[in-house]
């Protein structure tokens, strides 16, 4: 930690607040993730369609609101996250569980929802889907289970060390 | 240079029409009066980052690039790239310098600067600039151009399609102004509103370039590629122009709270004492 404070003040007691690192982290999380998807999937891989033929009305506008949020949420978590580094108040355990958890809970998200209920469009095209949306879906289930056990695990710290 | 002309004169003329000359001379005038008087605040000792000056030069650079510069790809993508640059990014960056903030700190007391103040404080300035309605203002217009019979009539009229034209780049500086909220306009508001009205006027821009993908604006017949492209370019473009504006108001958020709890500190401070 450098000495000169940008902020003179601001550093409060520096107690850590875990609900809201997880929170935070979990929107940052969650936004990564979406940005994962638009790059690699979208633009590098090009398997996500743009537009799918079979793209109704309420899906693009849950599309459009979702993609702008994702947007929005990536810029509002790295600075709420730079506040919690700037107040000395982020609790590391429960923010990693937090990325791990927004980011599956994102990937399950965006393959149940998206894919499948509102068909805005699908894993790959010309293939069977099927093996495509299993390996997506149980992926988000994963990063969901990888949070589930950082998050025990950092509750669990906590509960040892009293403040 | 001999093929140019041919090639962009169906996006470039026809669009602007006879408002163009004038707003790009409005625009180089505006740059260099607002480098002018940055340099004068300067010189009697305020403090005026250059970060302003960079962001109206270029504001002004992106409105005059899409009024009369070379755009590439097909009549479609070039058109929503010169939208792009003269209704949404030299907006953004020209609201991100704060140009009536400036003025007001270079007119003298008097009766032009009471005159400003007055319009800037009215009710129909705080109607405008209140985000929802400048949202409405902003994405109506667009979705009245690309989903009714304006885009023909604007292409068919020189005079309205300029007029159209303008009216795009000052609906943008008003969004963006609403949603910065940087300048002493009438009215607070508050950090929600503002990034909802962001949050819905992203949406709606998504929404309007994903289904112009498939269908262009009525009465138009564009290639196919032509359209796939132009509509990407829309939602692409529209996420940098919403990403930059999210980051002012980030940037607003992260040193009002700093400035709030510094206070909350040193009263504290106070009362051990």
């Amino acid at each position: 930690m450098s000495t000169s404070d940008p902020w003179p003040g601001t550093a409060t007691s520096g107690r850590p607040e875990p609900r809201r690192s997880l929170l935070v982290c979990a929107v940052v999380g969650a936004a990564v993730m979406a940005a994962v998807d638009e790059i690699v999937f979208h633009q590098l891989l090009h398997w996500h369609h743009f537009y799918d033929r079979s793209t109704s009305g309420v899906a693009l506008l849950s599309d459009g609101l979702l993609h702008t949020a994702e947007l929005l949420a990536l810029v509002a978590g790295l600075f709420l996250f730079a506040d919690l580094r700037r107040r000395r108040a982020l609790a590391p355990g429960h923010a990693w569980s937090g990325v791990f958890l927004g980011a599956g809970a994102f990937q399950v998200f965006d393959g149940i929802v998206d894919h499948k209920v509102l068909r805005v469009h699908q894993v790959r095209y010309g293939v069977d889907v099927t093996p495509y949306d299993w390996a997506w879906n149980t992926a988000g289930l994963l990063l969901l289970l990888a949070g589930s056990v950082l998050w025990v695990r950092a509750r669990a710290a906590g509960a040892r060390r009293p403040s | 240079m001999g093929a140019r002309p041919r090639r962009r004169g169906a996006a470039a003329v026809v669009t602007a029409g006879p408002v163009a000359a004038p707003l790009v001379l409005a625009c180089v005038l505006a740059a260099v009066g607002y480098a002018v008087g940055a340099a004068r605040l300067r010189r009697r000792g305020d403090a005026w980052p250059w970060r302003r000056d960079c962001a109206v030069v270029a504001g002004c650079a992106a409105v005059v690039w899409g009024l009369a510069g070379p755009v590439p790809g097909g009549p479609f993508t070039a058109h929503a790239g010169r939208h792009l640059l003269v209704a949404m990014a030299g907006p953004a960056l020209l609201a991100a310098g704060r140009p009536l903030t400036l003025v007001l700190r270079l007119l003298p007391p008097g009766a032009p600067r009471r005159g400003l103040l007055r319009v800037a404080h009215s009710p129909a300035a705080g109607w405008l600039l209140f985000p929802p309605v400048a949202a409405a203002v902003d994405l109506g217009g667009l979705w009245l151009l690309y989903r009714t019979d304006l885009w023909a009539a604007a292409h068919r009229d020189p005079l309205a399609g300029g007029l159209l034209e303008l009216h795009m780049l000052l609906a943008g500086l008003v969004l963006a102004m609403a949603v910065c909220r940087l300048d002493p306009v009438r009215g607070r508001c508050g950090l929600p509103l503002r990034a909802v009205t962001l949050l819905a006027a992203g949406a709606a821009h998504a929404v309007l370039a994903k289904s112009l993908y498939v269908a262009g604006p009525p009465g138009t017949a564009f290639a196919a590629a032509d359209l796939r492209a132009g509509a990407r370019l829309m939602y692409y473009g529209g996420d940098a122009v919403e990403v930059f504006l999210a980051l002012v108001l980030a940037v607003q958020w992260y040193a009002a709270a700093g400035r709030r709890r510094a206070r909350r500190a040193a009263s504290v401070a106070v009362g051990a004492r």
